[in-house]
């Protein structure tokens, strides 16, 4: 009886630690990918440029999601791969929320999404609005800080 | 509910501890029910701890986990080898967590840490002295001290206090050279960085009084890797490399002891009734397992002498396959990682060294012993740790993760900081 029982344990606890590795893994690559970000950043501030920060710890969202993206010029973002910030979070429209950099000022405009994009809690109608430093944005899971240089 | 899923590791751990102690649960005739209290404690503990370190956000939370799957796999492997151990692992283990905290918030609190370099060496010196003047010879080394039947060592507590000493040279070296400032800068560092030569090779010298040649190993290969990423200068390092190299073969040539390691590790089979015995016996056990193992309580790894502490990782791999001793190395590797990337965070030159010198410790704790008990470097006796039995051993061991826990907060606090320099 013990003997059965253990030869069918053996398989299922080398499973569940393997499963735990690759847990710890994902959180690692996540991990690394963040760091990459960083650096990406750090370049692009020399031109002062606006970005969004995220608030969230990136451990808790089931998705790969950057710490930093600057802004500049018209930038989309959703869950479809033609936008140009991407991301997978499934409360994200295909094409949520857009980003327009214009004479150092940034307006954000909400392209009709399903669960809709929140400043600072009020949640966006169809026209454009400006953002100032320190706004808070919520879109999908997650929350942003916008920060202008 | 708790939801097992790769996505939450601490629930996998929970899993696999609900499982392993039902199936110890079952192993002994007749059932042993303080084993499932035992259990229950035991996950009580892990999933407390975790949480309370996720939201009080006390700095690293996957050491912990990575840490916790380590020690259960060694409950278990130690309970099912002698109940009476496994139990007092248990102990060992709830202690453990209350030294962790401590350590974490006694290492917060006190500033100075830096400024005491004298006060670790000479307390490491007291100790060894004292263990060999009062410490009794178990196992043929002379590193225990047994008070009332309940016996430590020493050594393991030294080797946080040798972490923080040359944690404390490599910060402000000049602590080390109080009389002779007015020398020129120049000669104060190479002065300076030969008495932490002596002091280091003081260390190493009371160790093999003892006959603890594995915990001098690891301390030279310590003190090297630090000088190495600290101050990184080639000459000085051959210069260490070459007097180690030239003690060891004196070493070889003067000591029995050195050379039955050597001659057993090149060939074991020449007298594998003798002296070859303990290694043989680890390589079968390795052998008979397979991919997956004969299945926990099915093998015979009893056989194996020290087979709780020093050749547990041999017992893993007999019962829970090579499958199971990849995933033990895999977990050290990650707990390594870990380390370095708090090591890397962390502005503070003094926290750097501490940290690195934990995750070394860690690191080739785990590939002496490792490589030990495989045959891939000739065996030298220390604790695999998280998983071997031995009081002193997990104790210390969660007392230097405790520091290291308190490194990884304070060096995620000036994140912010670091990453403005433009790494």
């Amino acid at each position: 009886m013990y003997e059965i029982l253990s030869s069918i344990m053996k398989y299922i606890f080398i499973t569940i630690i393997y499963l735990f590795i690759y847990g710890i893994i994902r959180l690692i690559y996540l991990d690394i990918s963040s760091m990459g970000a960083k650096g990406k950043h750090g370049m692009k501030k020399g031109k002062n440029l606006p970005y969004i920060k995220l608030i969230n710890r990136r451990e808790d969202l089931g998705f790969k999601v950057e710490e930093t993206y600057t802004l500049d010029g018209n930038m989309e973002l959703g869950r479809s791969n033609k936008n140009d910030i991407v991301i997978k979070d499934p409360y994200v429209s295909g094409k949520h929320v857009r980003f327009t950099v214009h004479d150092g000022r940034t307006s954000m405009q909400d392209l009709n999404s399903t669960n809709g994009s929140f400043v600072n809690g009020e949640r966006l109608g169809r026209d454009p609005v400006y953002l100032r430093d320190g706004d808070k944005i919520h879109i999908g899971q997650m929350d942003f800080l916008y920060v202008e240089n | 509910m708790l939801i097992a899923s790769y996505k939450r590791p601490v629930s996998l751990v929970v899993l696999a501890d609900i499982l392993a102690f039902g199936l110890l649960f079952f192993y002994r005739e007749p059932h042993d029910f303080y084993i499932l209290g035992a259990g229950l404690l035991i996950i009580t503990l892990i999933a407390g701890t975790y949480l309370f370190i996720v939201k009080k956000e006390l700095g690293d939370e996957y050491l912990f986990l990575i840490v916790s799957m380590l020690a259960s796999v060694g409950f278990i492997m130690i309970y099912r080898l002698n109940r009476g151990l496994g139990f007092k692992q248990i102990v060992w283990f709830s202690g453990g967590i209350v030294l962790f905290f401590l350590s974490y918030f006694i290492y917060i609190r006190i500033k100075i840490w830096n400024k005491l370099m004298y006060a670790y060496a000479f307390a490491s010196f007291g100790l060894f002295l004292v263990t060999l003047v009062f410490g009794s010879n178990i196992k043929g080394s002379t590193n225990w001290i047994v008070i009332k039947g309940f016996s430590f060592q020493p050594s393991e507590l030294i080797k946080i206090l040798f972490i923080f000493t040359l944690a404390c040279y490599l910060t402000h070296s000049e602590q080390i050279f109080l009389n002779a400032l007015t020398l020129k800068l120049k000669q104060i560092k190479i002065k300076g960085r030969i008495a932490l030569m002596a002091i280091v090779y003081m260390f190493m010298g009371f160790l093999v009084m003892q006959r603890d040649w594995g915990t001098a190993l690891l301390f030279f290969i310590i003190y090297i890797t630090m000088m190495y990423v600290f101050d990184a200068d080639m000459k000085f390092l051959l210069l260490n490399v070459i007097i180690a190299a030239l003690g060891g073969t004196a070493g070889y040539f003067a000591l029995y002891h050195i050379r039955v390691r050597v001659v057993t590790w090149l060939n074991p089979w020449a007298d594998i009734a003798g002296k070859g015995y303990q290694i043989t016996q680890s390589l079968f056990a390795i052998g008979s397992g397979g991919f997956f193992g004969t299945g926990l309580g099915m093998g015979r790894p009893d056989y194996i002498p020290e087979v709780t502490t020093d050749f547990i990782f041999s017992a893993i791999c007999e019962e829970m396959g090579i499958f199971g001793g990849v995933a033990v190395i895999l977990l050290y590797f990650l707990l390594a990682y870990r380390g370095i990337k708090i090591v890397l965070k962390t502005g503070d030159t003094f926290k750097k060294a501490v940290a690195l010198g934990i995750t070394c410790m860690f690191g080739f704790q785990t590939f002496i012993i490792i490589g030990g008990v495989i045959k891939l470097i000739p065996l030298t006796g220390i604790t695999l740790p998280f998983i071997s039995y031995g009081g002193s051993s997990l104790t210390t061991s969660f007392i230097q993760l405790g520091i290291l826990e308190a490194v990884s907060r304070e060096g995620g606090q000036d994140e912010g900081s670091i990453s403005d320099e433009g790494r």
